[in-house]
């Protein structure tokens, strides 16, 4: 049997709101552009995004992008390349009105304008009073985001691959990507799709952890390709928590929720936030509020019989501003908590939400590596999106920056894209070798027999994630975190699938989407342990200070013996003045 | 009646003429109801008046009217096959054609002009 | 508890069945999404489309008990026993649960979902007041699970010709957004007896969409604009 082969300028996978910004700019230009997707474009997790979209816009409240710029910085304790979000902060205004004129429902203020509420760690006049910068459509805008985009690429008569799921990159021997070998999940046939240009834009991993705020399909499939293809990953022991998933379930509530005047309260009815961030209280950055939940828990001062979680109360804004404003979050407490916000509050704790960490870009998109004096970007292969780390998050997201992120970088990446195909114009030869390799990995399911099942050793890998690289970590119990998962890696080659039927083989992409999460384990807690500071989400209860002297650096994580590398955080913007770091305190 | 009533055209002659149809059932029952004792012949005479003939014309067309388009819907949803739903619709406009000529001879044989 | 689940695989080239499958380890508040995942863990054979698990992203539409709706936002309790769970009626069926929706995409794309303006545009965002976005309230937060036009009888008879109450609702979504300008246009492309006019109001969409929208008073509402376009 023959592998069947297709050719196009370019090749995205992911039709998320990165991998559509990036298709949209391309298809605009008459570039041929595939879109791979193993889930329909509006499935793609940009669909839950809530609370909004950051642009320093001063519809509300006095604002500019140099302030949008700081908070950004100071959000990601001092680990963001400041060149890049520069580029981030000083786009977004445009950026968001592009989104409005491709038809996004924004929620509109009185004089016709963009609603924009506050969010955690805005600030006006670089740290002074809060902000309201986050572009919302009600709670629902990464909806609103993610099928305008989707419309605008049906405009553009974007081609569209649906349910085709991404093995790995094609790689000649000079470094060049070729492409990558998908495979049909309907027929279960691979295809070959050939591509002067790659962008991975496949999103972000929740999956590693047991309790997440994210989709089934956020294996961070692009991050694994990346791994295996010899790319190395940055930053990966940043993952952020939020404050505020629904206890021991884990759906997302909105940072939206405390933006229109909710709180969190402890046991005993108090406003602790106001203890550990006196002036931003509940709108501190999302690290700070969840380690302040975690701790409070810890202390005794949790809430419910097993004191594990805390209570946001959204019962004072009214049956209006929540019918108006979190419509979604007040159906979704309904559904899964049987209350209703309005009478009573919500049981919230630290909910796994966000891969700050990915793979390594500069604020072109394109995917660049160390090399013996600096680093060299990797001809044909872009990424943008969580997937991506630029950095503009740098050790914490801020809420409403990765709407803007996939939007920005998606644009930019589309943009360099038009460029690198404007000078190579013609298809490289493909290199059989790494076809072959692609289709071993396929073909290692065909194994049959008795063994572990997928989803026993998914489960157990997110249990150990969660239990030996949460909130709070220490050197014992991370080093003890990379042990088992090094012991659950091996156990990999003992799976096997008991459905080896070709046709819509659900059992065997959800095997090669573990293969994805195990590395990415691997990579997370390895990363972790090295890291000997606090900084942004990485919290170590032994190394309880950030240290700017040892480590504002990136980390940069090999497959190839587990091997760390690191590299300089960028700490001169394009433009203007550095930002240099200083203890951060909301 | 049209016969290509396209989609628009059809809903709306099809609700005009169920408006009409109900108010002149709703007249012409109230009047019934008010003169139980009619005779064959106050029957005939004030059907031969031309305003109420008029009326029962309208009344007759808007009935074909709402009958083809009502029948052609469920032709539509339920007979796929074009062949047969050609032969169907043809059989029920003849249907409907040959029922307004014989309600119009019956007026013109009844009203005073 | 017990379940009924429609199989198919079209390799093992046997016909569709029922097959009785019985989870133990029930806990409260467990959505049907949960159970089916349980499920496939003793048969990893069970296929069905799943993703989000809150009901956002229009995954896992099926039809649970004889009503279509999305597994992940239905509760265990709320389903009698033996839950009797089939693909979403009137669709091709690709194996399982799954459905093939390709007719249901077209549809969607057929009634040009975005917005179309002739003017050029301002350097920063179009106006619209609150009460005029709120008209898109109850249209956009569409997902286009399927639940509403594979339990529409009028789609199951025409579903090459009539778009269906979700392409429908998003047409509307269109003609109601004050920026856009193609008004005219986009109600000429709905005429003939068939794109809009198939509705009879059966109503099944509303009964059935997930997200608590009403795509039928939208199918009116587009009626209401094609009179007034006439007259």
């Amino acid at each position: 049997m023959t592998l069947e082969r297709r050719k196009f300028d370019t090749l995205v996978i992911g039709a998320g709101g990165g991998g559509l910004r990036a298709s949209l700019q391309l298809s605009s230009a008459d570039a041929n552009v595939a879109v791979v997707s193993k889930v329909f474009p509006t499935r793609s997790h940009t669909v839950a995004a809530q609370g909004g979209i950051n642009a320093a816009l001063a519809n509300v409240l006095p604002d500019n992008w140099h302030w949008h710029m700081y908070d950004t910085i100071k959000g990601s304790d001092y680990l963001g390349d400041q060149d890049a979000i520069e580029y981030m902060c000083r786009s977004a205004s445009h950026l968001v009105y592009e989104l409005e004129h491709a038809g996004v429902p924004f929620s509109r203020l009185d004089n016709g304008k963009i609603y924009q509420r506050p969010f955690g760690g805005q600030s006006q006049n670089f740290g002074g009073d809060q902000a309201a910068r986050t572009c919302a459509a009600a709670d629902r805008t990464g909806h609103a985001i993610l099928h305008s985009l989707y419309q605008q690429n049906i405009r553009a008569k974007t081609h569209f691959f649906d349910e085709y799921f991404a093995i790995d990159l094609i790689k000649d021997q000079e470094g060049f990507i070729l492409g990558a070998l998908v495979l049909n999940i309907e027929t279960g046939e691979p295809l070959l799709l050939e591509a002067k240009t790659t962008l991975l834009a496949t999103g972000g991993a929740g999956q590693l952890f047991r309790t997440n705020t994210n989709a089934h399909i956020n294996t961070g499939d692009g991050l694994g390709m990346a791994l295996r293809a010899g790319i190395p990953l940055q930053d990966m022991e940043f993952f952020q928590f939020h404050p505020t998933g629904i206890a021991g379930k884990g759906m997302l509530i909105t940072e939206g929720a405390r933006g229109e005047g909710g709180y969190l309260v402890n046991k005993d009815g108090e406003r602790f936030m106001e203890r550990y961030a006196p002036h931003a209280k509940d709108l501190a950055s999302r690290d700070v509020v969840s380690r302040a939940i975690a701790t409070e828990v810890r202390e005794g001062r949790g809430c419910g019989e097993n004191g594990d979680y805390v209570l946001l109360k959204l019962d004072h804004l009214g049956q209006e501003v929540l019918k108006k404003r979190l419509p979604g979050i007040s159906d979704t407490i309904k559904t899964f908590l049987h209350i209703d916000p309005a009478m009573e509050p919500v049981p919230v704790f630290p909910t796994a939400h966000y891969t700050m960490g990915g793979i390594p870009t500069n604020r072109h998109g394109q995917v660049v590596v160390p090399v013996e004096t600096g680093e060299e970007e990797i001809p044909g292969l872009y990424a943008a999106g969580e997937c991506a780390c630029v950095s503009v998050h740098g050790a914490n997201r801020l809420g409403g920056n990765s709407l803007l992120d996939i939007v920005v970088f998606g644009r930019a990446a589309g943009n360099d894209i038009i460029k690198f195909l404007k000078e190579n114009r013609y298809h490289r030869p493909l290199d059989q070798d790494s076809v072959d390799k692609a289709m071993a990995r396929l073909h290692r399911w065909d194994a049959k027999g008795e063994g572990e099942t997928v989803a026993g050793l998914r489960a157990e890998m997110q249990a150990t994630m969660e239990k030996y690289c949460g909130v709070f970590r220490t050197e014992e119990v991370l080093a003890e975190g990379v042990e088992k998962i090094i012991k659950l890696e091996q156990r990999m080659k003992d799976v096997r699938l008991q459905d080896h039927g070709r046709i819509f083989n659900t059992a065997r992409i959800e095997a090669l989407e573990l293969e994805n999460l195990m590395d990415l384990a691997l990579a997370t807690v390895v990363s972790a342990q090295a890291r000997k500071e606090s900084r942004g989400a990485h919290s170590r209860m032994d190394y309880p200070k950030r240290d700017d002297v040892q480590w504002l650096k990136h980390s940069l994580f090999f497959k190839e013996d587990r091997r760390l590398d690191y590299k300089p955080v960028t700490l001169k913007p394009i433009s203007v003045d550095s930002f240099p770091p200083k203890e951060r305190v909301y | 009646m049209t016969f290509r009533a396209q989609g628009m055209r059809a809903w709306l002659l099809q609700r005009l003429s169920a408006i009409y149809l109900g108010i002149y059932i709703l007249v012409l029952g109230t009047a019934w109801l008010l003169n139980p004792d009619l005779s064959w012949q106050d029957w005939r005479g004030f059907n031969g008046h031309p305003f109420v003939a008029v009326s029962t014309a309208l009344f007759f067309a808007s009935l074909m009217v709402h009958a083809w388009v009502g029948v052609r819907d469920v032709l539509v949803d339920y007979v796929p096959h074009s062949a047969v739903r050609l032969v169907l619709l043809i059989g029920i406009a003849t249907l409907l054609v040959a029922m307004a000529i014989w309600s119009s001879f019956i007026l013109l044989s009844v009203v005073r002009i | 508890m017990k379940f009924r689940i429609y199989r198919y695989d079209p390799e093992s080239g046997r016909q569709p069945y029922i097959q009785d499958f019985e989870l133990q380890e029930v806990t409260p508040g467990m959505m049907l999404r949960d159970a089916l995942l349980k499920l496939k863990e003793q048969d990893e054979t069970l296929t069905f489309r799943h993703s989000c698990g809150e009901g956002v992203c229009g995954s896992d539409a099926m039809n649970i008990n004889g009503t279509n709706g999305l597994a992940c936002i239905t509760p265990l309790k709320s389903l009698k026993q033996p839950v009797e769970i089939r693909p979403v009626p009137g669709m091709p069926v690709i194996r399982d649960l799954v459905i093939d929706m390709s007719q249901f995409y077209h549809h969607y794309r057929a009634v040009k979902p975005y917005l179309i303006v002739h003017d050029p545009e301002p350097e920063v965002e179009y106006l619209q007041t609150p009460q005029q976005r709120e008209k898109l309230d109850g249209l956009y937060e569409c997902i286009l699970c399927g639940c509403c036009s594979t339990s529409c009888p009028s789609f199951w008879w025409n579903p090459d010709k009539f778009r269906g109450p979700a392409a429908l609702l998003q047409a509307y979504r269109f003609l109601a957004d004050s920026r856009d300008q193609a008004m005219g246009q986009r109600l000429e492309e709905l005429e003939g007896p068939y794109r809009l006019f198939r509705c009879h109001t059966i109503m099944n969409c509303v009964d059935v969409c997930p997200k608590g929208l009403n795509p039928t008073r939208a199918i009116n509402n587009i009626k209401k604009l094609m009179v007034k376009d006439m007259v």
